[in-house]
């Protein structure tokens, strides 16, 4: 579409008629088509639309399957619109409806003073605009001191190869799993947030157990974190964006103390088969700490099943302190990022089928982030809370 | 009239020649779709003629030319043949015979909508006309668990078995997607609509949100997703011109949690645990005090979000009211009058 300021040049409808429409009264709406020119459209004539628009001198548009466009305003709207717009503003007239554009006639709500406060008083921590997977920028911010004390002061985090993590582009981070609550993906955000150069955000995907979780779940979904679903994590990766999964899943949650860093079966691959279908490199990530964070000692299996959890933890202060028992323990944290590996170039999409290839990649992607862990064990040294 | 674009509709046509005299007809056409989609038939030159169907006449001008109402009560078992009488000639039936309100008159509506939608394909059947639109509803999904956070429309149709209202929902999807197998003559289309929101258009959503206290279910906190009414009806208008079958999720743009939507309504949330809200809805709903019946608690518990690409892609379709304005404009506000909160999103 070419720029339409060239083209108003030979219109016949100049700009002193646009600003007798505006001022246009209502009742006169009938006899001045112009007054139904709404906002947004900028200065240009929506006839200008002829020029552009194949459809309407006999062409016809062609959009071919993936021929997908992102949703980018036209100046210029197709006549349908243009169209369809008049009859709206006619029907709205009619209704005697709020129109586009401020009128006198205009419904009041009932106690419109109390409503709009208390309207701004509930809309004062949210964000009008969210993520279209539900991440909710203004809510996010909120926590954001809170993590950072968390990630810094109290985890005293040390974050390794994030020079392996790329500027732009997609890439799916698969990383160990632990602790009772999912303390390593927000750690993980917060690293890839603070320490790289384009901080670039990290979401991760979250197993049904923990995203349908009550409070714990919706509380992640604004944070970032996304239901772990092929449909989705394909959303997020043809959108370029990075996407932690852990393939340990509720298992590695429910790791007990004494199997800590010693890493659960890789789920069935369904990372790997993501990533050869979208062709994203997989970037190893190890994270040690977590585990001595919220040490699970046992678990109360009849317990958590009344109550219809996944695993009911028992760490030295939960349930002994109740709710306060699930802040971690100070304990030290290592972050390391490793080169990523890139499946594209052995195969290709047709390769998500065959299992055995699957599962021969989950399980060297796994036995790398277990020899990261390792040598993170052995760099940390004696205690984990030095 | 053939279809003249390829079986997966790759191509779009403009308003063609052949597409010249047609006529439509309306199954509910007291519906808000149907009594606003024949006031568009009306205006548009290309429709020659309108069969407004339902039991009542549809609260239309009286200077309507092409429309002409006839009284079909899907309910009475002899439709069928008053039917396939009435569509003979007709090249479009639209059928948007289905309730806006959940009712406890549950058998009533099973009658009107599942065995109502039997009568018009066997109608169907016996004329074939060349193409046939079914107004569903996202509803058809079901809040589910499982459901990824864009259901796209080949996702399965669970629909909400405890309920009947969308059980009779998915029973009339699956009974048209069997005839658009077995009537390959008829180029059927589905599309289904989220939750309709505006100033005009009343359904159990608009009737939910216009109580001052609403509901919320604890620690639960799912995305919400709405289409303007004005936008629903474009949608419809534009299948209606355009030659495309299958099915299309026609939605607003963007979602927002349930607590930030009623926050921008101004409506007090009233958090409780699922256990007692369903009990309490049991009671409300046996009084005929709320709207809706407890199994549809469910949809504010889960997502069942629709992912509009493909109505945006084929019908050219693109929602000119996204999720806040949608809202605003239902509680008759506009954004001048809420410059924080628009200030705000920016």
């Amino acid at each position: 579409m070419t720029n339409g300021n060239d083209g108003n040049d030979g219109n016949d409808r100049g700009d002193e008629g646009r600003r007798r429409a505006r001022t246009a009264p209502v009742d006169q709406l009938d006899a001045v088509p112009d007054a139904l020119d709404p906002p947004g459209w900028g200065g240009d004539s929506p006839h200008d639309a002829i020029f552009t628009t194949p459809e309407l001198w006999g062409g016809e548009a062609e959009v071919r399957e993936n021929d997908y466009q992102p949703h980018v305003p036209s100046r210029f709207p197709d006549i349908e619109s243009v169209a369809s717009e008049v009859r709206e503003l006619e029907r709205r007239v009619r209704a005697r409806l709020t129109p586009v554009f401020p009128l006198e006639v205009r419904r009041n709500p009932p106690l419109r003073s109390i409503l709009r406060r208390y309207r701004q008083f509930a809309m004062r921590d949210r964000s009008a605009v969210i993520d279209e997977m539900g991440r909710d920028p203004v809510y996010a911010s909120r926590f954001t001191p809170a993590l950072d004390f968390l990630y810094r002061r109290y985890f005293r985090t040390r974050c390794q190869g994030i020079e392996n993590i790329p500027a732009t582009g997609r890439a799916i981070l698969v990383a160990n799993h632990s602790g009772a609550l999912p303390y390593d993906a927000l750690m993980i955000m917060r690293a890839v947030e603070r320490e790289h150069p384009a901080a670039r955000q990290v979401r991760p995907l979250l197993e049904d157990e923990v995203f349908h979780f009550p409070y714990l779940g919706t509380f992640l979904n604004r944070m970032g974190g996304v239901r772990a679903c092929p449909e989705n994590a394909e959303k997020l990766l043809a959108e370029e964006q990075l996407v932690a999964v852990f393939p340990e899943g509720i298992q590695g949650i429910g790791k007990l103390y004494r199997d800590r860093y010693r890493l659960q079966r890789f789920g069935r691959g369904g990372f790997v088969k993501l990533a050869l279908r979208t062709g994203s490199p997989i970037i190893p990530v190890a994270v040690v700490g977590a585990e001595e964070a919220t040490p699970m000692l046992a678990k109360i299996t009849w317990l958590a099943r009344v109550l219809g959890l996944p695993h009911l933890p028992v760490t030295p202060l939960f349930p002994l302190l109740g709710p306060a028992g699930l802040l971690p323990l100070p304990s030290k944290w290592l972050v390391r990022f490793g080169e990523p590996v890139d499946l594209g170039g052995e195969g290709g999409p047709a390769d998500a089928e065959d299992r055995l290839l699957v599962a021969r990649w989950a399980e060297s992607i796994r036995s790398k982030v277990q020899d990261m862990i390792g040598d993170l064990l052995s760099t940390r040294g004696g205690s984990a809370f030095a | 009239m053939a279809r003249a674009d390829g079986e997966n509709g790759t191509r779009l046509r403009g308003p063609s020649a052949e597409a010249r005299d047609r006529t439509v007809a309306i199954t509910g056409a007291c519906t808000y779709l149907g009594t606003e989609l024949i006031k568009l038939l009306e205006a548009d030159p290309r429709y020659q003629r309108v069969l407004a169907l339902d039991i009542r006449r549809p609260d239309l001008p009286p200077d309507l030319i092409k429309t002409e109402h006839h009284p079909v009560d899907l309910t009475v078992p002899t439709v069928g043949s008053q039917l396939a009488g009435l569509l003979r000639g007709v090249d479009t039936v639209v059928h948007g015979a289905f309730l806006s309100f959940p009712t406890h008159a549950a058998s009533w509506a099973h009658e009107l909508e599942d065995v109502g939608t039997m009568h018009v394909l066997d109608a169907c059947a016996q004329v074939a006309p060349a193409r046939l639109l079914l107004l569903s509803t996202t509803m058809v999904y079901g809040p589910s668990r499982g459901n990824p956070n864009w259901l796209s429309e080949r996702a399965p149709l669970r629909g909400l078995p405890q309920s009947r209202y969308v059980t009779d929902k998915v029973r009339a999807e699956v009974q048209v997607a069997r005839h658009a197998d077995e009537h390959p003559e008829t180029a059927v289309a589905v599309l289904r609509f989220a939750p309709l929101l505006g100033p005009t258009v009343s359904n159990y959503v608009t009737r939910f949100f216009s109580r001052p206290i609403a509901p919320v279910m604890m620690g639960h906190d799912p995305l919400l997703q709405f289409v303007h009414e004005s936008d629903a009806v474009q949608a419809l208008k534009r299948a209606l011109d355009r030659d495309v079958s299958g099915p299309f999720n026609i939605v607003g743009e963007g979602v927002l949690p349930y607590s930030t939507v009623l926050a921008l309504m101004g409506r007090v949330p009233l958090p409780m645990p699922h256990f007692v809200a369903r009990r309490l809805y049991r009671a409300l709903w046996a009084t005929q005090i709320a709207a809706t019946p407890p199994p549809f608690l469910d949809f504010l518990r889960y997502l069942c979000v629709a992912d509009g690409s493909r109505a945006e892609r084929e019908l050219a379709f693109r929602p000119r009211y996204d999720i806040q304005r949608a809202i605003h404009d239902f509680l008759g506000l506009t954004a001048e009058d809420e410059p924080d909160i628009a200030r705000a999103q920016g």
